[in-house]
């Protein structure tokens, strides 16, 4: 089954297309990075799932439904805009939000009281929320999206404001969710919490999908860097589509940045260099990351 | 619980727990406790005594005869007042106190004083109970030791360290105001403490001239008759008072609790519309909406926040309802004495229910005004743009037209304003106790209730389009357009 599928969807701002023709869907399980910059559409695309807005054209489903406050009791949303109501105790404001996602009092109050102490914020449970420090409230926060247990777990930029120490904490609790069985998608223009969490991946750029598929799959979008140190010129070995000379040569060795031609491996071009005595003081092989590919992929679009 | 109501609850103890909201509870007791403490000091002064020393023996009777009718003759129009609030018959058959003279005061001591007149005109158990005011002046002996007949001078330094004292009375200690000498013959001689008792002094002069008016006319070959009704003669003067059961005091009694409403209504609405106005925009200014969105349609947060204001409001009104109930009923004192009649004037069936219908949909058309603002508004200085001009445009007609009422009830600005859904509910509630026809009931209710359902719906798109902007607040043309885009 799938827990969301988009499908040409299209929403407009007066003359500004926010959203443009995009289709995509995501397996239920495991956790889906939905990446873009800002204001590529990530937060558009979010509120028509929650159906806080509505597409122009297009359809969509959540958990085999349209959208609707509905399938509030099986979702669970962290925006990227986040606030909670000050004068409410923690306690109370996971039970609340709890309760308009369907629960009942008793069912909200021991979920709610599970995850205070799940994240660690045991001693503060009776304390409003203007007396906490940020880190806290956005960890009440995410308790309030997590509080029904959600089949799908929506998190719009969830990292951002956080430090390092608390980015860490959300990230094992996406875990524990998506090993919990729930789907988790979260929009973020940080690469590097991309590549630690998602299996698979859509990229945005001006509203348009660029990219969809596995981190394999992104990075297979580039070549990869290699660079290696060397007497002669490499650019007439075999599967090299180009060698560039970086820096000044020293000793008689010269540095190289070599593009390898496609369907060749830097590996087979490393054993005809040993095999036929093409002398190397040094092979260094670059895997191009997700920001790597970011750039590429959106950078120039 | 459904969503509408989880909100309207949120929100309702949310505003209950400021401090704002427990302030605004406090008014109605404080400005109850206020008036009734200020017409204490409004209050009769308390009995003083004075004293007599009559050589003659003649003067003294008559001296406090004259008291004592002056008095009565008080004590007369302090009841005719009071039959009128609660609707009964005069004291004294006709007479209300205003134009007795002597003869009828003599009567009214006669069946009984007040006591027999409360007995005639049997007041219903609802009104609150008569206290005629003390008298202003008690006569009592001259004190132990204090020479009555060894001239003027040595009675004036014996009575002169009593009057710079209290003096023992059977009511307990009592300033001594007045003390009176009068001789067998020659001039009567009066000694006060400067302080009480000029009123006195004046009636003892006028009773003192009349005696000597009588000696002379009767000196001078007058019948005594003759010269008794000469000397009792005045000059008639017709008074005319509101008669019974009408006129304007009689309106004002029947109104005060419309009127009060009317206060109510507004000081209300402003007070909780400004604090579910803080509210709306602290939601839309920590960014927390997206998260209710997510869960509550628009039109339930909505609908669940004018619930919860609602609720806030009658909150409000109820405590002080109550506060004033229990002022009417068990506390005696200024605000009993007008309260009571007034709310035994609501006595047609319809009062009740039409009072609360204005009450409710006034609250209502404000509320939704505030929400407006609320969600148009990323802070208060941006509330405050849209905010002064609404509730100018609100208070000031409205206190024109309450002037009006006060003035002439059936003067022609209430009479209109009553047909413009926006005033509706103030001008109906405070035209309701000087009369209005059951057509202009109907016609006003009917037009309040489209308006109403209007300004919900044009109201309510802008609500709903506009919680998740974080521009600059709409101008009029933007907001316009708003109001008319169906989604």
């Amino acid at each position: 089954m799938t827990a969301l599928v988009l499908d040409r969807v299209v929403k407009r701002f007066g003359d500004f297309t926010a959203v443009d023709d995009l289709s995509f869907s995501v397996p239920e399980g495991g956790v889906f990075g939905f990446l873009g910059g800002n204001g590529a559409g990530k937060t558009t695309s979010v509120r028509m799932m929650l159906d806080i807005l509505r597409p122009d054209s297009g359809r969509l489903e959540i958990l085999g439904r349209p959208p609707a406050r509905a399938n509030a009791p099986q979702v669970g949303f962290l925006p990227e805009e986040r606030g909670l109501y000050r004068l409410m105790t923690v306690l109370d404001t996971i039970i609340y939000f709890g309760r308009l996602k369907g629960m009942s009092a008793a069912a909200a109050g021991r979920s709610a009281t599970a995850l205070i102490e799940r994240l660690g914020l045991g001693a503060w449970a009776k304390t409003t929320l203007d007396k906490l420090s940020k880190g806290m409230s956005q960890k009440v926060q995410l308790a309030t999206a997590l509080v029904n247990a959600p089949r799908l777990l929506i998190l719009d930029e969830p990292f951002s404001g956080l430090d390092p120490v608390n980015q860490g904490v959300l990230e094992e609790l996406v875990r524990e969710a998506a090993a919990g069985g729930a789907t988790v998608i979260f929009s973020t223009h940080v690469m590097q919490h991309a590549e630690r969490l998602s299996d698979r991946l859509l990229l945005l750029a001006h509203g348009r999908k660029v990219f969809e598929g596995t981190q394999a799959e992104a990075r297979a979008q580039l070549p990869p860097r290699l660079q290696l140190t060397a007497q002669a010129d490499p650019s007439r070995l075999p599967g090299v589509a180009r060698a560039v000379a970086s820096g000044a040569a020293r000793d008689g060795w010269q540095e190289w940045d070599v593009t390898l031609a496609p369907r060749h491996e830097a590996a087979d071009l490393l054993q005809h260099c040993t095999a036929n005595g093409f002398a190397l003081r040094s092979f260094d092989l670059y895997r191009p990351s997700l920001h790597d590919v970011f750039l590429h992929l959106v950078g120039g679009a | 619980m459904n969503r509408i109501l989880l909100v309207a609850r949120r929100d309702f103890l949310q505003i209950i727990s400021t401090r704002a909201f427990k302030i605004t509870l406090l008014i109605v007791p404080l400005m109850l406790g206020l008036v009734t403490f200020g017409t204490s000091f409004l209050r009769p002064p308390p009995t003083v005594a004075y004293v007599i020393a009559d050589a003659g023996g003649k003067v003294a009777s008559v001296i406090e005869h004259r008291v004592e009718l002056d008095y009565q003759r008080q004590v007369m129009r302090d009841l005719s007042a009071y039959a009128a609030r609660w609707k009964l018959p005069p004291p004294e058959g006709g007479e209300d106190g205003y134009q007795a003279d002597d003869a009828v005061v003599e009567r009214f001591i006669a069946r009984g004083g007040v006591d027999g007149a409360l007995g005639r005109m049997r007041p219903p158990a609802s009104a609150t109970a008569f206290k005629p005011q003390p008298p202003p002046y008690l006569r009592v002996a001259v004190p132990e030791g204090v020479p009555a007949a060894q001239g003027v001078e040595t009675f004036g330094r014996a009575i002169a360290p009593y009057l710079a004292n209290d003096i023992e009375t059977p009511q307990g200690k009592r300033p001594l105001a007045v003390a009176v000498y009068v001789p067998a013959r020659g001039p009567l001689r009066l000694w006060t403490n400067g302080r009480n008792g000029n009123s006195l002094i004046d009636m003892i002069q006028q009773e003192r001239t009349r005696l000597l008016r009588l000696a002379l006319l009767t000196e001078s070959g007058v019948p005594p008759a003759a010269a008794a009704r000469i000397e009792a003669m005045e000059a008639p003067v017709a008074v005319s008072a509101p008669p019974t059961g009408g006129g304007r005091s009689q309106m004002m009694v029947r109104s005060i609790v419309p009127l009060a409403l009317v206060y109510l209504l507004l000081t209300a609405a402003l007070v909780t519309g400004g604090m579910m106005l803080q509210g709306v925009i602290e939601e839309r200014s920590n960014r927390l909406l997206e998260a209710v969105l997510a869960c509550v349609e628009p039109r339930e947060l909505m609908i669940g926040k004018l619930i919860g204001l609602g609720a806030v409001g009658l909150t409000i009104v109820a405590a002080w309802i109550g506060c004033a109930l229990l002022a009417a009923f068990s506390i005696d004192g200024a605000v009993a004495d007008y309260l009571r009649p007034s709310l035994a004037a609501l006595n047609q069936p319809w009062m009740i229910p039409v009072l609360a219908f204005y009450f409710f949909c006034g609250y209502l058309v404000l509320a939704m005004l505030y929400l407006t603002i609320g969600s148009l508004s990323n802070s208060m200085q941006d509330a405050q743009a849209y905010l002064m001009p609404v509730t100018m445009s609100i208070i000031v007609p409205v206190f024109m037209m309450m002037s009006g009422v006060i003035r002439n009830p059936g003067s022609l600005l209430p009479r209109v304003m009553s047909w413009i859904p926006l005033y509706t509910p103030f001008a109906m509630l405070a035209r309701l106790g000087s009369g209005v026809t059951g057509v202009e009931i109907l016609g006003t209710g009917l037009l309040l209730v489209i308006f109403l359902t209007v300004e919900l719906m044009l109201l309510g798109r802008v609500f709903r389009a506009s919680l998740l902007n974080t521009g600059q607040p709409p101008k009029l043309g933007a907001f316009l357009k708003l109001m008319l885009r169906r989604n």
